[in-house]
């Protein structure tokens, strides 16, 4: 166990420290999230004022919910990029020789994914609430809140690195980005569920997304989140890319890191 | 073998890809502990694969290997505890500096924290890296790359270490400080080191032992001045003042054994009696009338082992560069 959290520890330590102090990894997941932000709650505030959008803390808090999740997703993503990364220049053989158990070696870009997010959220919520944004829950759906945000940016390195592990390639970027991608943008990103129709509706409706997106706004606006959904959604999705992730270290494995 | 034992013994280890060739098959081979086994052959002969399963980093397809007494199959992480490994394509962050890199090391290997540091810089020192120790290794040379990687392989002081081509893409002058270093870690410190390499000289210079692999065979094994005893005979390369006079000169040469290899305005002969025929060659290319330009005595290399034993030649002796040809077997002139 002392060796496990060797490696995990030596794993975070290094992609952390490289996010830290290299501005081209860090000023792009910091500025991402806030154009993000800055663009759909500046530009779209009007949404707010479209009947039938009853969500009481106000658009810039509906909208940060978003960018929250996106955020924690593709701090995920990235993190996957720099696995494949690894394995194509064969930096991952030099962690590979050095883990007794290398699934030590996974929880380590865990890890620093959830720094990652943490550090940018941070920002994120430092920035949102000078700009006015309402945040109307207690402590407990700020607990609430930040436990969602890093069950999303888990589930999302998990499928990353399932994806990264087996294709062992940095081209495999679009196929660790796109469905994160469609899965946020297809979950109700601009108005609530209700505002939404035809067919984009029918997908939010079962966009495992939006039942993680929708609690995260209650626990916002201190409303009641609809806990018995999100929280068996967000355990499915996380236990599913463990089982992919895990599958995916074996096939790294077997072929020769 | 008990697991105090820093060797390595393999019995008909076989690795088949899915779609190519079956890369090793059915090796078998021995090295003592304290030994330096230089296992030579040409690219895609198969000693890359063999050492990512001796390492470890690959399973067999089949057979057996036993790496500082443990089972490279069901004791994966004791193996990996005893082995530092620095393989062919030295695996660098080039956004870390070499004393993060031995950081990571250090930890990833499970050096206690307190002796971490001191460790980094005793052998960043060694391997001459002290003064570059706070620069992205984006920025070293190749034959820093190189020390680096070493230094890396080092920190948890394996009992046996596994070189894959190390000296590939170097200088002479940063080759040699490399084989005194590896030398020097066999012989004062005890460590077993088993080195690839498509470079004679390297093995020749470095390795206690040499096995040959060819097409994922090993075809022959031996000291290398065994191996070259086996050959035997020297041979004798002409270079004709008249170069139409070649065919005849190599008509007359094979009077006295068998033709070698030579290059392409010259002919050899592999000589049968020895040194001792070489004043009747002298007086018989005299009586046939073709002028001498220059004559050179080989006396047995590894290149003529490897060129007995496979019927090719290995392209030794060259300058390595960085991007080594894929191919640097080539068919000999005359066999």
């Amino acid at each position: 166990m002392r060796r496990f959290g060797q490696v995990t520890g030596a794993v975070w330590w290094r992609a952390t420290h490289t996010f830290l102090t290299n501005p081209q990894f860090l000023l792009p997941s910091i500025m991402f999230p806030l154009f993000f932000f800055t663009a759909f709650a500046g530009g779209l505030s009007s949404l707010g004022d479209v009947p039938g959008f009853d969500f009481p803390s106000g658009y810039t808090a509906f909208q940060f919910c978003f960018v929250l999740l996106q955020a924690s997703a593709f701090g995920g993503v990235f993190t996957g990029f720099g696995i494949a990364s690894d394995f194509e220049n064969g930096f991952a053989r030099r962690l590979m020789l050095g883990a007794p158990n290398r699934t030590a070696i996974l929880v380590g870009y865990l890890l620093t994914a959830l720094t990652r997010a943490a550090i940018v959220l941070c920002v994120v919520t430092i920035v949102a609430l000078l700009g006015g944004m309402a945040f109307d829950g207690g402590p407990l759906d700020v607990f609430g809140m930040l436990a969602l945000a890093v069950i999303v940016s888990l589930a999302a390195t998990l499928f990353a690195a399932g994806v990264a592990l087996r294709a062992r390639t940095i081209q495999a970027g679009p196929a660790m980005q796109m469905p994160v991608f469609l899965a946020l943008f297809l979950a109700p990103v601009y108005v609530p569920l209700d505002l939404l129709s035809g067919w984009v509706q029918t997908v939010a409706r079962f966009n495992p997304v939006t039942p993680l997106m929708e609690a995260t706004r209650a626990f916002v606006s201190g409303g009641d989140a609809d806990i018995a959904l999100a929280a068996p959604v967000a355990a499915g999705l996380v236990l599913l890319f463990a089982a992919w992730a895990l599958r995916g270290l074996r096939r790294a494995e077997a072929a020769g890191g | 073998m008990t697991s105090d034992d820093n060797g390595i013994e393999v019995g008909g280890l076989v690795r088949d890809f899915k779609k190519g060739p079956r890369a090793v098959d059915g090796i078998d081979l021995s090295v003592a502990p304290g030994e330096i086994y230089g296992f030579l052959g040409p690219n895609g002969a198969g000693k890359s694969t063999t050492v990512l399963m001796l390492t470890t980093l690959l399973p067999p397809t089949d057979g057996t290997a036993r790496v500082a007494g443990h089972d490279i199959r069901r004791e994966g992480a004791r193996v990996r505890a005893a082995i530092g490994v620095a393989l062919q394509e030295a695996a660098l962050d080039p956004l870390l500096t070499g004393r993060e890199h031995m950081r990571l090391q250090t930890a990833l290997q499970g050096v206690p924290r307190r002796e971490r540091a001191a460790r980094g810089d005793e052998l960043l020192t060694r391997m001459g890296l002290a003064d570059a120790a706070g620069r992205r290794v984006g920025g070293y040379s190749g034959g820093m790359k190189r020390r680096l990687d070493l230094a890396l392989a080092l920190v948890h002081r394996p009992r046996v270490l596994f070189l894959d081509e190390p000296t590939t893409g170097l200088d002479p002058s940063s080759r040699s400080e490399l084989w005194r270093e590896v030398a020097r870690l066999a012989r004062e410190d005890g460590v077993t080191v088993f080195l690839t390499t498509q470079y004679l000289e390297e093995a020749d210079v470095l390795a206690d032992r040499v096995g040959i692999i060819e097409a994922g065979r090993l075809v022959a094994e031996g000291a290398p001045e065994t191996l070259k005893a086996q050959i035997g005979r020297p041979a004798l390369e002409v270079v004709p003042r008249d170069a139409l006079q070649r065919d005849a000169l190599a008509e007359v040469l094979e009077r006295f054994g068998s033709a070698a290899a030579a290059p392409p305005h010259a002919a050899a002969v592999r000589l049968s009696r020895g040194n001792d025929a070489l004043a009747d060659v002298v007086r018989a290319l005299d009586a046939a009338g073709i002028a001498i330009a220059d004559f050179q005595l080989h006396a047995p290399s590894l290149d003529d082992v490897f060129l007995a034993k496979t019927g090719k030649q290995l392209v030794s002796g060259e300058e390595p560069d960085e991007q080594a040809p894929a191919d640097r077997v080539t068919e000999p002139v005359a066999s």
